[in-house]
């Protein structure tokens, strides 16, 4: 069997090497291809502080094979999804090399995060909110780092729910101001909220948003 | 004196003729042990040499080089594969 042998070798030498910052663990004992990978968010990013966790599931023809790997914590991100943490990543992909292993695609993914691609998302929401707003992206990505990923003392890693009642409007970057004016004309914030994360929008002004979104709350 | 010697052993050891790597990139195994599928090390199991100087266990390249992901190039630096002549 290469393939456990091989893998049995990277777990060993990734715990030989505490300094890159990268834990590998098996789910169970008894079954080398379902790993979990955990490293920190990147310095001087949104994602700063926070703890990953990461899905992995190894391949029997691995490493001829990329490991399919996908978020666990929920990470606000233009190339993973924020739904399912789904990651869109070349070398997980069509550029995947059997020289590669886990630690290297683990780095990759926290370079990932450092970098992102929003020309090629994973989810266009996202994406499209780190293009037209890049603040406003980050201030989402880095609350998203708080209550999932436990960025200052928040949540732990596993945590798929966050520790606390999250601020809707941090959660999903949505503007406070335009949410209220609609409160105030008798909708229930909940709805206000849902309708505006259906159609994408984060923020009343534009000319004729406002009107698509009472549209959508007479519906 | 005089010594008479009754028996001994001779012990010898071999690498292949390449110093630049020790490990197969690809199975993670000593150039000088075997591909995962080979028992004996040695000539049963040799090593394949690129032109960009890449070396590997050739039944872990050519393995490599089937798969359709490969596009036939080299694991390391992603340029075609071909092997070295000399």
């Amino acid at each position: 069997m290469s393939r456990s042998r091989r893998i049995a070798k990277e777990m060993q030498d990734a715990q030989a090497d505490p300094q890159s910052g990268i834990r590998l663990e098996m789910v169970s004992e008894s079954d080398i291809s379902h790993l979990k990978g955990y490293f920190e968010g990147p310095p001087g990013t949104p994602y700063e502080g926070g703890h990953y966790q990461v899905d992995i599931e190894i391949p029997s023809d691995y490493p001829f094979k990329p490991p399919r790997m996908k978020f666990d914590t929920k990470v606000y991100h233009p190339n993973i999804s924020s739904q399912t943490g789904a990651i869109c990543l070349d070398i997980l992909k069509d550029t995947w090399s059997p020289v590669l292993t886990l630690k290297a695609s683990l780095i990759s993914l926290q370079s990932l995060l450092t970098s992102p691609e929003p020309s090629n998302p994973q989810d266009a929401e996202v994406a499209k909110h780190y293009m037209a707003d890049r603040r406003g992206f980050d201030n989402t990505a880095r609350y998203w780092a708080k209550v999932y990923a436990g960025a200052d003392g928040g949540a732990s890693a596993t945590a798929t729910t966050p520790a606390k009642t999250p601020d809707v409007f941090e959660l999903y970057g949505i503007d406070r101001d335009s949410v209220k004016a609609f409160e105030s004309m008798g909708f229930d914030q909940q709805r206000i909220v849902e309708v505006m994360r259906r159609i994408g929008i984060k923020k009343v002004g534009a000319d004729g948003v406002e009107d698509r979104i009472l549209e959508e709350l007479l519906k | 004196m005089k010594v008479t010697i009754n028996r001994w052993n001779a012990v010898s050891t071999w690498h292949w003729d390449h110093a630049q790597e020790e490990l197969c990139g690809i199975c993670r195994v000593a150039f000088e042990g075997t591909c995962p599928t080979c028992k004996y090390p040695g000539d049963d199991c040799p090593l394949i040499i690129g032109e960009c100087k890449h070396a590997f266990h050739m039944h872990c390249l050519l393995k490599w080089l089937t798969t359709e992901s490969s596009k036939g190039l080299c694991p390391m630096c992603r340029r075609k594969f071909k092997t070295a002549t000399d």
